[in-house]
């Protein structure tokens, strides 16, 4: 009986009980669900244009992180190591689109994701005959205090994060959603065929989309390399976007942002006031028992759109 | 009726032949379609008129013969550059977007109309954003003539069957294109929206003087809104022509209802 209240009616008195403390955790978890938004949207970028499941997305994060990290250690000012990383970027979307993309045009999806498995590979082996495959820090001066604000502590560095990848997510789904490009992007993801035939070109849309998702890629790289280090387990990180996508759906970027946002929410205040009575370390797991629950009950996500077939 | 006139030939295709492996689907096919005209390609299932339509507008690459678009002759364009020459065109089994409204469908009709460069579309500002006023205008335009002014904002993988062909239309016609491709626009339509298509096609072509290449195979509807009609059957041409001497051909006839046994 005892165990059953500390599991439900418990934490929630407990979050009534001490506010500030319940507000701290959820702030906490609101900001790393952004983090976690920015790379989701890397992956939905690239579905939307293509219908392809970019398997190499994590791995981009990880390719913009260590070629910026690399510049930085070089003696870069940190601006022009960001614009060169991402020129880097910029000139890999245009060979993706070239010897990859191009070749495959209207082959099946599962052909397009399998090159996408072939390009992860391609890149993880490139970072590392570059750059070699040590953990390095990253340190591009934000700063790394708290901030006290009545009782709870505010992580600064975290606040930043959040801020610039809100400021991005926006940016980019209002350039979705208003510009002729992203009204282009969006035929394109829905159907290749009639957006050929409006006179889309399909070459330059999927340069555009993988450029933009080189530099989502890259501000996440910086972002989670920054907190973490730069290493090859940030590809790791990618994983926590699955989720994500699958309550978010795939097709939506506001769908990426919200669905981020409750990931993030969700694991950390499970954790503290639920996984502490459940002996600890619910956060690794939570994310994908919440996308089991949605695959079962709501399978398109919370805004993909619901594809009913005329038979 | 009253006397129409047209202009020179817009498109000529000359002996077009298309086969997929052992299949010949087209054979030897010449015809031309003038300006201003309403010009229908007919026949029965399996005929090549879709194949014929995908010749004109670049998803297929015949392997003999010439397209002469526009006074340039070519074997074959791509199908993003056709619509940059021009030519629109809509698909037997509709091709819209399915997740956009209605009005975004037929903005993207205007993709070539459009010019400001990536970043000033990004910023929105200033020349970028009155395109798009200017643009969102001429297809406020289209979707009045068309009558949809009230699914504006309804995703069209929503709409029956007939309000998506409608706007299929409006996407095309948003193109402002000097040839128009419609592979039939009447496929699956009742009576009511068959005639509302019918006045919809005519009302194109005189209005905005647009040339019409339409398929069909229900003879009835073409033989009345079409100015000339070629009639094909298993990828070979069998006549050319005003509808009246099409509809009294033997060999056409004979095409359609088979033969007497």
């Amino acid at each position: 009986m005892e165990f059953l209240y500390k599991v439900t009616i418990g934490p929630f008195v407990e979050m009534f009980t001490y506010p500030q403390f319940f507000l701290e955790v959820a702030i906490g978890g609101l900001q790393s669900g952004v983090m976690y938004s920015l790379v989701a949207l890397g992956f939905v970028l690239i579905y939307k244009a293509s219908g392809v499941f970019n398997y190499s997305q994590g791995v981009m994060v990880l390719f913009a992180a260590l070629f910026f990290v690399g510049f930085i250690d070089k003696g870069v000012p940190v601006i022009l190591a960001f614009i060169l990383t991402m020129g880097v970027m910029l000139l890999l979307a245009l060979g993706v689109e070239r010897l990859v993309l191009r070749k495959l045009v209207n082959q099946p999806e599962i052909t397009l994701f399998m090159a996408t498995i072939g390009i992860a590979f391609f890149l993880e082996g490139l970072a590392e005959v570059v750059w070699g495959g040590d953990l390095r820090i990253l340190d591009i001066g934000v700063p790394d205090g708290q901030w006290e604000i009545g009782e709870m502590l505010i992580q600064q560095a975290d606040t930043w994060a959040a801020l610039i990848a809100g400021v991005l997510v926006i940016a980019l789904a209002a350039f979705f959603q208003y510009t002729k490009t992203g009204r282009a992007l969006r035929a394109v993801a829905d159907d290749h065929q009639a957006a050929l035939t409006v006179g889309i070109g399909l070459e330059r849309i999927w340069f555009i989309v993988w450029s933009v998702a080189g530099l989502v890629a890259l501000v996440a790289g910086i972002m989670w390399g920054s907190k973490l280090g730069v290493q090859f387990s940030l590809i790791f990180i990618a994983l926590k976007a699955l989720p994500v996508l699958i309550l978010g759906g795939f097709d939506s970027v506001p769908g990426a942002i919200i669905g981020g946002l409750i990931i993030g929410f969700g694991e950390k205040v499970f954790e503290i006031f639920w996984g502490t009575h459940m002996g600890g370390a619910v956060e690794e797991w939570f994310a994908y028992v919440l996308a089991l629950a949605f695959l079962v009950f709501r399978p398109q996500g919370l805004f993909g759109e619901k594809i009913i077939e005329r038979v | 009726m009253k006397e129409r006139k047209f202009g020179e030939p817009l498109l000529t295709v000359e002996n077009i032949s298309l086969s997929f492996g052992g299949v010949k689907a087209l054979q030897d096919i010449s015809f031309d379609i003038l300006k201003h005209e309403v010009r229908a390609i007919i026949g029965p299932n399996g005929a090549g008129k879709s194949s014929m339509l995908n010749v004109i507008n670049g998803f297929y690459h015949p392997q003999e013969g010439s397209i002469t678009y526009k006074g340039q002759k070519r074997s074959a364009m791509k199908p993003h550059e056709a619509a940059r020459q021009g030519i629109a065109r809509t698909f037997q089994n509709i091709a819209l977007f399915r997740g956009m409204s209605t009005l975004d469908n037929i903005m993207t009709g205007r993709v070539n109309k459009m010019k400001s460069g990536l970043l000033a579309q990004a910023l929105y500002v200033g020349p970028a954003l009155k395109e798009e006023m200017r643009n969102r205008e001429f297809v406020e335009h289209v979707i009045d003539f068309l009558e949809i002014q009230a699914i504006r904002k309804t995703p069209v993988g929503r709409l029956p069957y007939g309000l998506q062909k409608r706007v299929e239309l409006g996407r095309a016609l948003a193109a402002e294109p000097e040839l128009l491709l419609l592979d039939e626009p009447m496929a699956g339509m009742n009576v009511e929206e068959k005639e509302d298509m019918c006045r919809f096609v005519l009302d194109v072509n005189d209005e905005f003087g647009t040339t019409i290449a339409l398929i069909e195979h229900d003879m009835g509807v073409v033989m009345d809104i079409s100015d000339r009609v070629v009639v094909l059957d298993y990828g070979k041409k069998l006549a050319d022509g005003k509808p009246e001497a099409v509809r009294q051909d033997p060999v056409v006839v004979k095409a359609y209802l088979g033969e007497a046994h």
